[in-house]
């Protein structure tokens, strides 16, 4: 299990819970199994969405491992300029 | 510092740039300068009102006038096929049922000169229902205000309003309790802000010249910060395949965020379809003022609360950014990043995503950013006043540092924001004497930086020089840095490599060069493809020695047996490996491909003087310094640009540049006359400081540089004209009519 | 749109006559060049009258100097002669534009584009300049301050043209400047524009004043009651406080994107003073 932390907007879709514990052991497993949970957070999560791993920024990195006791947040999608 | 920090030859040393010559002698190819055989010019009718429904359009005059080979509205687009990602772009691009804003595309010709076209675009007839319209902020908010999109329902509010309204969201950042924390403060400071809606004001307004052909095959040159983004969104617009349009990357005269999505190009593609011949269509500065992307107009409420020895105890901010006519506003970045640079147990930031009857909000460097910080830096600064407090000693007991949990949630890696305000502190500049009507301000700013999707090749040429390919339209010297860090890697001299910007039918896809990520991520990728390289430059020597590859190394340009035991040979220079490649395999190349992670946040702290006129509210920038952590600066001359750059611009947000609307809902200002971004004569020198504070995240340290260095200024100069006037300024642009203002309602006066 | 470049007044002259339609004069174009590029004017001839030869050359005449339409800012400056007589007149044409827009802007191109806020005019009738003005019935010389009628009109009959400005001889112990308001440093449009030139006695009082403003009515003012705050005083500290009120009195600006009322009554008040210590100084020299 992964603890991911969200914004405070999404606790709207996941009964004011702003920790969640989800069982992933990548990026896709997370976003995956966030969806299938809490289905409102499927219209933010479609938009598309950063996360960040032990304070690495990714975008749409399936792949990218997450250890049981990594610091994971969910973020809005960051751009630039 | 523990770790051990690379040493390098050429990264780090200032050659010339490789588009150098062509740029100061006017030979580089901009986005207007390419013309073609048969080519028509393009123009768009933009609506004059600043919300309106279209009726209808009639185009049968226009497409009766000779000369006139194409008209298009809306209805050339097949919204039905768009996916919804892209229908607000499609709704951008080309007005739909309604016009949203003042200059909103509603029609466009291609004829065969320019006086035609402008003729053409007369004859057409739009009937307009005029609607009532909203340009500001908070009008925008109130439960009256007209709506803009019907569907628009506020997102993060429980429960969702069923009613719609022009407040698309609402985003909450933060953690621990900042009513808690206010009650432990000794020191409470809440103030109100507003900054002006501003525009990039790059030089360089949109062009782009289109051909698509009869068998459907299209050919796009245009600006543009990312020719892939342009070739997607392209050819979804127009209902093509990805592989049918080649887009390829003019040079580019700033960009600045507002190049990265499309106003012109779809629309030039269509006309060209529909006439058969290839259009041009080059943006007048008015049209670039009106619809393209500035950023937003804000109103902000900042508290913190402190204890009497500087620690703060609780930050809080409310955030409402106006966003353009389809809510675009970068106020979760702002949100996120307004406490970035503080050490906080209580933080909670609050954003409101706005709607208005003005363009579509588009990315300005570091999107959100400075806004925010110029709210919260004003309110450190005057907390810091209050307490008697050094400002840099204030920020310094605050700061964030590495394994800090930044106010937007992860723990921050390895960071530069203490050595930015220790370099500031020991300037001469924090020190330099003022004289009368003079003030000094200091401001600290972050960013987040961006790796994303790159794809480059590097190609051994047969004399040993080097041909390299990446994806991401250079905006600030990064052609040279990636041929310095290419020269770095194989160990040869910079001059061998050259760097060019491939087409999208050459590489594949690469992110738009936003996010400060240039640099980082396509010289990442250019590190790993001189590996790659290097690896077969080996294999080949190897090969020719008849030794295993494993027992190949190599070194300062050159392939050699890893020890005595791996044979007795004459080093291979990467010349005379690369001259007898057709014999060892054929051509070497390295290729690299990743989605980068691993950007390294950035910090920097700037210092401000400024000098006040009394009689007349007129501020002149004295002067000026950046500190700014660039990991490891690979071309310190653009590193320095970057700073310098950021600085100016800040400059002018903070003291001229404004989006003025008249009651009408009109841009009264589309023009640099009245929309004054600084001149050579109204700035210093912009003195620099690079910081170097490794990214863990990057083969070489390299952090982003390119947007930072516009978060402190507005605050950063806010402090500096607050303490000249001995007036706290809260409203942005300080033009001179606001700061006389401030000045005659000032209490001491 | 028909092109025309005659070598003389008289034939520029009919062929203004000869044209019914919508006709516009080029000396630099810094004006008339934009406008068209933006579609503001579609004329039906231009004349070029850079090729006439009186057009382009700074003359002395009765102590005082006849300047050519077709005389570029450059040029103006680079006029040692000018720069000693009318050194306001001469600092407000170098405020127009950039180098690039020095190189081809001329005095009377900026007369004549009749803005109430163009820089050299509340100069020119500080100095009491005068131009000549020529047309099918030979031609008139009338104060420059008679020339713009509202903004983006003239006097200027049908087939008329300005040929030059008239800067006259200075008398002894007088001083003229030019000052202007702009929220930048250059490259903007007067928010306000105050010429000065004024006339000591050898005790010195002020014998003579006038008090040009710019941007702050409809057209350029010339202000008796700012100029008479001067005449008899020493231009001390009482009789500028005067000349400031006289002056933003005399305001009746309009709000806009530049400034609104209250700023250009304001800085009028500030810049007049200012421009007045210039003049008085340069009295002195």
């Amino acid at each position: 299990m992964v603890q991911v932390m969200l914004w405070g907007s999404l606790t709207s879709f996941t009964e004011g819970r702003t920790a969640l514990e989800i069982e992933a052991a990548n990026i896709k497993e997370l976003l995956e199994r966030l969806e299938e949970h809490y289905p409102g957070l499927k219209p933010t999560l479609e938009k598309g969405v950063s996360v960040s791993i032990d304070g690495m920024i990714y975008n749409d990195a399936w792949f990218q491992p997450i250890n049981p006791d990594s610091e994971v947040y969910l973020l809005p999608r960051l751009e630039g300029g | 510092m523990g770790t051990h920090e690379p040493a390098f030859d050429v990264v780090g040393t200032r050659p010339l740039r490789p588009d150098g010559v062509e740029k100061v002698t006017g030979s580089a190819k901009f986005g207007a300068d390419l013309t073609a055989p048969g080519m028509l010019v393009g123009k768009i009718l933009r609506s004059s009102h600043a919300h309106a429904r279209i009726r209808s359009i009639d185009t049968s005059k226009a497409e009766a006038l000779p000369g006139v080979k194409a008209v298009i509205t809306c209805k050339n687009f097949d919204k039905a096929k768009i996916s919804p990602a892209k229908q607000n772009i499609l709704c951008n691009i080309m007005a739909q049922e309604k016009a949203l804003y003042d200059g909103h595309a509603v029609a466009a010709v291609a004829a065969i000169s320019n006086q035609i076209a402008r003729k053409a675009l007369r004859l057409i007839e739009v009937d307009y229902e005029v609607l009532a319209h909203v340009t500001d902020v908070e009008e925008a908010m109130r439960p009256s205000a007209p709506v803009i999109q019907d569907d628009m329902f506020t997102v993060g509010v429980t429960p969702q309003p069923t009613q719609a309204s022009n407040i698309a969201k609402r985003s909450e950042f933060g953690h621990g309790d900042v009513e808690k924390g206010f009650s432990q403060a000794d020191v409470i400071i809440e103030r109100q802000f507003k900054t002006a809606a501003t525009h990039q004001g790059y030089i360089e307004p949109h062009a782009c010249l289109a051909n698509v052909t009869q068998d459907g095959q299209g050919e796009l040159w245009c600006c543009t910060q990312g020719h892939f983004m342009v070739r997607e969104v392209c050819a979804e617009l127009i209902g093509m395949d990805i592989s049918k349009l080649r887009v390829t990357a003019s040079e580019i005269g700033g960009g600045f965020g507002g190049k990265t999505t499309v106003f012109i190009e779809p629309v030039a593609l269509v006309l060209s379809r529909e006439a058969g011949r290839p259009v041009k269509i080059v943006m007048s500065r008015d049209e670039v003022f009106r619809a393209s992307g500035p950023t937003s107009s804000t109103s902000m409420r900042v508290k913190i609360g402190a204890k009497n020895d500087g620690i703060f105890t609780a930050c809080e901010a409310e955030l409402k950014y106006q966003g353009g006519a389809f809510a675009d506003s970068p106020v979760q970045l702002g949100a996120m990043s307004a406490f970035a640079c503080y050490n906080l147990e209580n933080v909670k930031t609050v954003g409101y995503d706005v709607a208005t009857n003005r363009p579509k909000n588009v990315a300005y460097r570091a999107p959100g950013a400075p806004m925010a910080a110029y709210a919260v830096e004003s309110v450190v600064a005057e907390i810091a006043d209050r307490l008697g407090i050094d400002q840099l000693e204030l920020r310094l007991k605050n700061a964030a540092r590495e394994g800090t949990k930044s106010s937007y949630g992860p723990v921050f890696k390895r960071m530069g924001l203490v050595e930015t305000l220790q370099a500031a502190k020991v300037h001469d500049h924090y020190s330099a004497p003022l004289g009368p009507n003079q003030g000094r301000g200091v401001a600290s700013g972050f960013w987040f930086n961006f790796g994303g999707q790159t794809c480059v090749s590097l190609n051994i040429n047969v004399d040993g020089t080097i041909a390299i390919a990446v994806g991401t339209p250079d905006i600030g010297g990064s052609r040279a840095s990636m041929c310095l860090m290419a020269a770095e890697e194989l160990g040869i001299a910079y001059d061998n490599v050259r760097t060019i910007i491939a087409d999208t039918s050459s590489l594949g896809y690469n992110d738009v060069t936003d996010g400060s990520r240039a640099t980082f991520a396509s010289g990442l990728a250019i590190i790993n493809a001189a590996r790659d390289a290097k690896a077969k430059l080996c294999a080949r020597a190897a090969k020719t020695w008849d030794i295993p590859a494993e027992a190949v190394i190599w070194e300062n340009g050159c392939a050699k047996p890893a020890g005595a035991n791996a044979g007795n040979f004459a080093p291979l220079s990467l010349a005379e490996i690369a001259a007898n490649a057709e014999k060892t395999g054929g051509p070497i190349a390295g290729h690299f491909e990743v989605n980068a992670g691993g950007a390294g946040v950035s910090f920097a702290t700037h210092i401000v003087d400024a000098e006040v006129d009394r009689e007349t509210g007129f501020v002149k920038i004295l002067r000026y310094t950046v500190a700014q952590d660039a990991g490891k600066a690979v071309h310190p001359s653009y590193v320095e640009g970057q700073f310098q750059g950021g600085a100016v611009q800040g400059i002018g947000w903070a003291i001229n540049e404004e989006y003025i609307y008249g009651e009408d809902g009109k841009l009264q200002n589309p023009g640099f006359l009245d929309y004054r971004i600084p001149v050579a004569s109204d700035l210093p020198m912009i003195d620099t400081v690079i910081v170097e504070v490794p990214n863990p995240g990057h083969p070489y340290g390299v952090r982003g540089v390119g947007e930072t260095s516009i978060v402190p200024p507005l605050a950063a100069i806010s402090n500096a004209v607050s303490a000249a006037a001995g007036v706290r300024l809260t409203e942005l642009p300080m033009s001179p009519p606001r700061v006389l203002k401030a000045l005659e309602d000032s209490p001491d006066r | 749109m028909r092109f025309e470049a005659p070598t003389s007044v008289d034939a520029a002259i009919k062929l203004l006559e000869g044209e019914p339609g919508v006709v516009r004069i080029l000396a630099g174009g810094t004006d008339v060049l934009v406008q068209l590029r933006y579609g503001q004017v579609e004329p039906d001839l231009m004349v070029d009258i850079k090729r006439i030869a009186a057009m382009r050359s700074i003359d002395e005449e009765d102590g005082g100097y006849r300047i050519g339409a077709a005389v570029s800012g450059i040029e103006i400056g680079a006029h040692a002669g000018l720069r000693k007589l009318w050194p306001g007149v001469v600092e407000a044409m170098e405020l127009i534009g950039s180098t690039q827009i020095q190189g081809r802007a001329t005095l009377v191109g900026n007369l004549c584009n009749a803005s109430p806020a163009a820089d050299s005019v509340p100069a020119m009738v500080a100095a009491e300049a005068t131009c000549r003005i020529f047309g099918p019935n030979g031609h008139r010389d009338i104060p420059v301050h008679n020339l713009a009628s509202a903004p983006g009109e003239t006097t200027l009959g049908r087939a008329e043209l300005v040929g030059s400005i008239y800067l006259p001889s200075r008398r002894p112990n007088s001083g003229d400047a030019y000052l202007r308001f702009i929220p930048r440093t250059e490259m903007d449009i007067a928010v306000v524009g105050t010429g000065v030139s004024l006339e000591m006695d050898l005790d010195g009082v002020c014998k003579n004043a006038r008090v040009a403003l710019g941007a702050v009515a409809a057209r350029v003012l010339l202000v008796d009651e700012a100029a008479s705050a001067l005449i008899g005083s020493r231009v001390d500290a009482a009789a500028l406080e005067n000349l400031s009120h006289a002056a933003a009195a005399a305001c009746s600006p309009i709000d806009d994107k530049r400034g609104t009322k209250e700023f250009r009554t304001k800085i009028t008040g500030v810049l007049v003073r200012r421009t007045a210590q210039i003049a008085l100084q340069r009295s002195q020299e």
